[in-house]
């Protein structure tokens, strides 16, 4: 049996999704359309991500048919490049032979074909004979100087020409580096620079015209310096990747992860270009040697993950699992992958590290030395500020720190004292910042250490609004362990949550009791719940509950569900407007806040879902009844008590979770006027500016009851859950927290001849919350989500 | 007394649900086109047609409101036409046939359009609103065992292979491809309008299917099981029609009847093992004849699942030469109400085709059941 009702799902208009958000933007982009031009990792996936943000896109290929197949590719590529399946209809596929005239109408050309001047110019000179007066024609090049590129192309073209060099892969990589050359009309980079941060979402950081930019060439320093010490100090691959990993926060995939995921193979076209670009002078092309193992690996296809393994590779052992290898760096075989061992990993201030004398410290030092000094000598060359060049390296190498961060916590003079023990060359931007530091915080605001010996505000670009930089300024209005409120300004207050991974604990339900108490004393007109954390919230924190559970305290947990669910209410039910903003991951409990908020105003990279049965349990804050109401109460859907009953099942008993705002809104998760924001800079002040817009007339959402199947239902439902087991889908305990939400959905011992109340159908999720968590087989669930972090499939 | 007989069968094109080219057309639409062009080219004055009698499983949304009665409106037929809609899940249409039968058999009309049709994308199996009765469900589960299920359990018990079904679906498909390239199905298929678009062949049928390819499916239903989707007929689009009525009235019109009408049956047989259901109903229908399965000349036995169909056959003694010669459910499609009308139709046209003397249509019954028709030549 299939609970699937047929009818359509919500089909999201691309068109209005992004209206919500267009109505917080001061004036439309006057990009309406955009060509790509090159269907390759890169340009496919810039092509859908401008299709992502509801713009039509023409995407050509070298290839006949190439950039069809490109398209058809990411609708199966994980993680996806689109956001939603519907968003690759903008995208039209053509060949460059023949499909030049589909890019006429286009306001804007990106250009992403191989990395080879000349035949960038041959296809720059025919874009000359088709595109329309005033278009923006860019290029993706990572190493081609922007002067190479316009050579002989007359001076129209060079007024509308610029460099916009996008990270891999384009819609997770919020870094966009522009580049002007001199004759670039300034409407010309004023128009892209506007519609990569509002309408792609990039921060979009000016870089000099010099080779590798920002990033990749402060990127590719760090990586050729993490090799060779590495080599040199005699440091595992395990060890090695440690020390850059944590401590000095880069991705823990370190260097030699990071190599085996973007592919070994890189490496020597990575050289070749820098040697050819830059001044033999230049401490990267000082720094380049041959690595006879690394060519070995390469000649031998052990390209990374792509290949034949990398640096790490995995083994099937004598009973079939899968077993982790390293490299052993001296003898170039592989070995069993080990937990590094080192005294100086230990620690967590990252100076002590770099002081420590084992091999550790003295990696750390070596490599933060290389980094960083190369870092201070290349501002101003390749940008104009140490904050441009931090905010590219957090943005384009996932870096937690910048390079001039990183100084600040090793400290500058310390810094300049090592390199000078050492006899190398102290940057003069170093020496300049002598005994200070590279930031500071002045009457509230952050700044920046200035090439002219002075500071000045970090800026931000109108429109955007971070919560750090009103904690700088403010104190909260409130404040626990696990949450704060502040007040953004205008009558809108925030409730931003703090604790690890942002889990729900009783703390949190206590501050948004507190900020509905004061904000029903008059305090403010409007609540945002948002923070800037990885993760809008993970959800209840299950630690607590299974604490609880070992000692039976079994009214205590009771208790908080039902605080939970009040507190749930009390959200939607206040006398004023309360937006929700996540980004990042909203499950479970995270989920089942948004479901209580008026509005959602979402980063379109928010990943929502109710989780629960992953833990063995069902959704206990409101959440089983809100998807419920969003099923009963979609127009599309068909009518009788059945079709939101079985949608909102299908939903829950298969942890099913958004991966896009835009799918969050296919799943009724938000609601089709709920408002997506591009760019995570800017979502605050499109969450405040929807609050405000709620504020006059507001009036609480009435809340109607619903008319559930009761038993009949239960038993259609016992029905596919039954034909999921026999097909091995579903796990003995499967079965029993299907039948708790079964029961909780179909109202229990209602009939849809009488209304089930909100009141009821909370009840009844506590006491199916209730029943499950006294089960052995979901607290195996929960103990093994703790310290495995995957749910157990018992 | 006067024969019944089948004067005229047409179909629309069989689409697979969900992903064929019917996708987008209301199952009453697609049924009316179907009539239409039947009573067309029957050339007869509707007004002298007593009832419309409509086959459906799910007579619900786009199928409900007693869409006999409105096919009739959108067909243009006359008011005089009466419509009812009858239920008997996969036997929904033949059951049409049979009360169409029984009714000019004691002289309650003399002409009948019987049709059948079920649009499992736009409707869908179980309905919008399953409710089974929790009772009944918790003590007799079997009343509500999936299909998928059942085959498993006709498998089980009458030992078939995973590879005999296999061999049994592939070669339904050849059948159904050498058919389709031969323009053998032409004669039956109206073309019909669908979404703008003009659908002429039927989309179910894959030509390609080899044993290797059937081998490397994932069972369906169960887990250690032996059904796949390859061994299963498809979710499918699709409406039939025929004319049923007595052989005066086929004289009185000039129509050239296929085949007359010898005997019918229904019989209930255990639910977990619906698929056996052929069985019972076949034995009463052939007894009712006078005949024996051994003097059949065609038999069309519907290919709910490739092991009921390979049980049914074992059972009542039926080979493959005379089977299905067209192919079965498993390559052409299954819309649940249209099927019985379907094989009714095609076991007729097939016996003035081969020249034989009687046919059978059979098919088994979501439920516990089982229907037969036993045709003979006129």
């Amino acid at each position: 049996m299939s609970l699937t009702t047929g009818a359509p799902m919500v089909e999201t208009e691309l068109r209005a999704a992004s209206v919500p958000a267009a109505q917080a933007k001061p004036a439309a982009s006057p990009i309406r359309k955009v060509g790509v031009i090159g269907a390759g990792v890169m340009g496919a996936g810039i092509a859908a991500q401008v299709a992502n943000a509801g713009v039509p896109v023409v995407l050509l290929d070298i290839v006949p048919g190439g950039a069809a197949k490109a398209t058809e590719r990411m609708l199966k590529t994980d993680p996806a490049p689109f956001m939603q399946k519907a968003a690759a209809r903008l995208v039209t596929p053509g060949d460059i032979e023949g499909g030049l005239p589909l890019l006429a109408d286009c306001d804007w050309i990106v250009e992403a074909i191989v990395e080879r001047p000349d035949a960038k110019r041959d296809l720059y000179a025919k874009l000359e004979a088709v595109r329309k007066p005033g278009s923006v024609v860019s290029s993706n090049t990572s190493t081609i100087p922007l002067s190479a590129l316009t050579q002989g192309l007359g001076e129209v073209f060079a007024a509308d020409f610029l460099i916009t060099h996008f990270f891999n892969p384009p819609r997770y990589m919020r870094l966009l580096e522009v580049v002007q050359g001199p004759a670039t009309r300034a409407e010309a980079l004023a128009a892209i620079t506007d519609f990569g941060d509002r309408v792609l979402g990039k921060t979009v950081i000016p870089c000099k015209d010099r080779p590798g930019f920002i990033a990749n060439r402060i990127g590719g320093m760090w990586m050729q310096s993490a090799i060779n010490r590495a080599f040199d100090l005699g440091l595992t691959v395990e060890e090695a990747d440690a020390v850059m990993g944590r401590p000095m926060g880069v991705p823990k995939t370190g260097v030699f992860g990071l190599l085996d995921l973007v592919g070994i193979d890189l490496m020597p076209h990575v050289a070749a270009s820098m040697k050819a670009t830059l001044p033999e002078t230049d401490a990267y092309v000082l720094g380049l040697r041959d690595n006879a193992l690394i060519t070995r690996m390469i000649a031998e296809g052990r390209t990374g993950r792509k290949g034949k393994g990398g640096f790490y590779t995995r083994e099937k052992g004598a009973g079939g699992e899968s077993l982790k290898r390293a490299l052993d760096l001296t003898t170039g075989d592989y070995r069993a992958s080990d937990k590094p061992q080192l005294e100086s990993l230990a620690l967590r201030d990252l100076r002590a590290l770099a002081e420590h004398p084992d091999r550790g410290g003295r990696y750390a030092r070596a490599v933060l030395l290389d980094t960083l000094a190369y870092a201070a000598a290349l501002v101003p060359e390749i940008a104009d500020s140490v904050a441009d060049v931090d905010a590219a390296m957090r943005l384009g190498y996932n870096w937690k720190y910048g390079p001039f961060e990183l100084i600040d916590r090793v400290g500058a003079a310390w810094l300049a004292r090592a390199l000078a023990e050492d006899g190398r060359p102290v940057p003069p931007l170093l020496a300049q910042v002598a005994e200070g530091s590279f930031y500071r915080v002045q009457d509230g605001a952050l700044e920046y250490f200035g090439t002219d010996g002075g500071y000045h505000a970090v800026p931000r670009p109108a429109g955007v609004l971070l919560l750090a930089d009103i904690k700088r300024r403010a104190k909260p209005l409130a404040r626990n362990g696990s949450a704060s409120l502040w007040d953004l300004g205008d009558g809108v207050a925030c409730l931003e949550f703090h604790s690890k991974m942002n889990a729900l604990d009783p703390g949190t339900v206590e501050m948004i009791g507190k900020a509905i108490a004061m904000g029903r004393k008059g305090g403010f007109k409007a609540l945002v719940i948002h923070n800037e954390g990885e993760q809008f919230s993970v959800g209840a924190n299950i630690g607590l509950a299974l604490f609880a559970a070992n000692i039976a305290a079994w009214g205590e947990i009771e208790g908080l569900i039902e605080q939970g669910q009040k507190a749930m209410r009390s959200l939607r039910d206040a006398p004023f407007p309360v937006v929700g903003a996540p980004s990042g991951m909203a499950l479970g409990g995270g989920c089942e806040i948004l479901l209580h908020c008026d509005a959602v105003q979402a980063h379109a990279e928010s990943y929502i879902g109710l989780v629960e049965v992953g833990v063995g349990l069902i959704p206990g804050w409101g959440g089983c009844t809100t998807m419920l109401r969003r099923w009963a109460e979609n127009p599309r859907a068909p009518k009788g008590p059945m079709p939101p009953v079985a949608k909102a099942f299908e939903m829950i008993s298969t942890a099913q979770v958004a991966k896009s705002a835009f799918e969050a809104k296919e799943m009724l998760l938000l609601r089709p006027t709920d408002g997506i924001t591009f760019n995570r800079d800017r979502l605050l002040a499109d969450a405040k500016a929807r609050a405000l817009s709620l504020v006059e007339g507001y009036a609480p959402p009435e809340v109607k009851p619903l008319r559930l199947p009761g038993a009949s239902g239960r038993a259609a439902l016992a029905m596919a859950v039954q034909q999921q087991a026999a097909l091995g889908r579903a796990t003995p305990h499967d079965v029993v927290v299907c039948d708790h939400l079964a029961e909780t959905l179909t109202g229990g011992r209602k009939d849809h001849t009488e209304e089930t109340t909100e009141a009821e159908l909370h009840a009844l999720e506590r006491r199916s919350f209730m029943a499950l968590l006294k089960t052995p087989a979901t607290l195996a669930r929960v103990e093994h989500m703790l310290e495995t972090g995957r749910p157990l499939r018992n | 007394m006067t024969d019944v007989v089948i004067a005229a069968y047409r179909r629309s094109p069989f689409h697979l649900a969900h992903k064929g080219a019917l996708t987008r057309l209301r199952p009453d639409e697609m049924t009316a086109q179907v009539v239409r062009a039947l009573v067309a080219e029957a050339g007869i004055d509707p007004a002298t047609v007593e009832d419309l009698v409509l086959g459906c499983a799910f007579p619900e949304g786009e199928q409900g409101l007693n869409a006999a009665k409105l096919i009739a409106f959108i067909a243009g037929l006359p008011e005089s036409v009466a419509g009812a809609t009858v239920n008997r899940f996969c036997g929904s249409s033949m059951q049409a046939v049979h009360q169409a039968a029984g009714a000019i058999k004691m002289g309650a009309g003399d002409a009948f359009l019987c049709a059948g049709v079920e649009s499992m994308t736009r409707v869908p199996m179980m309905g919008f609103n399953p409710m089974p009765h929790p009772g009944l469900a918790k003590d007799f589960p079997q009343a509500y065992v999936s299909m998928g299920e059942t085959a498993e359990n006709v498998a089980r018990r009458h030992q078939l292979t995973r590879a005999e079904q296999e061999a049994f679906a592939v070669r339904s498909q050849q059948k159904a491809a050498a058919a389709q390239r031969e323009g053998r199905l032409e004669a039956e298929i109206v073309p019909v309008e669908a979404a703008g678009k003009r659908v002429a062949e039927d989309g179910c049928i894959r030509a390609e299917t080899t044993a290797e390819t059937l081998a490397g499916l994932k069972p369906a239903f169960r887990q250690d099981g032996t059904v796949t989707a390859g061994t299963s007929s498809p979710l499918t689009d699709g409406a039939v029609a025929l004319l049923v009525c007595s052989a005066d009235y086929a004289k009185a019109h000039g129509l050239t009847p296929l085949a007359k009408l010898r005997s019918v049956a229904v019989d209930g047989c255990a639910p977990e093992v619906m698929g056996m259901g052929p069985v019972g109903a076949s034995r009463k229908a052939l007894a009712r004849a006078g005949i024996a399965a051994r003097d059949l000349d065609v038999v069309e036995l519907n290919e709910a699942f490739a092991s009921q169909a390979l049980a049914c056959m074992r059972e009542l003694g039926i080979d493959e030469t005379r089977m299905n010669l067209d192919g079965g459910a498993i390559a052409l499609g299954h819309p649940l109400g249209a099927t019985g009308a379907r094989i009714t139709g095609k076991a007729a046209q097939l016996l003035q085709r081969q020249g034989g003397r009687y046919a059978l249509a059979t098919q088994c019954i979501g439920g516990g059941q089982g229907i037969a028709t036993v045709l003979e030549a006129v």
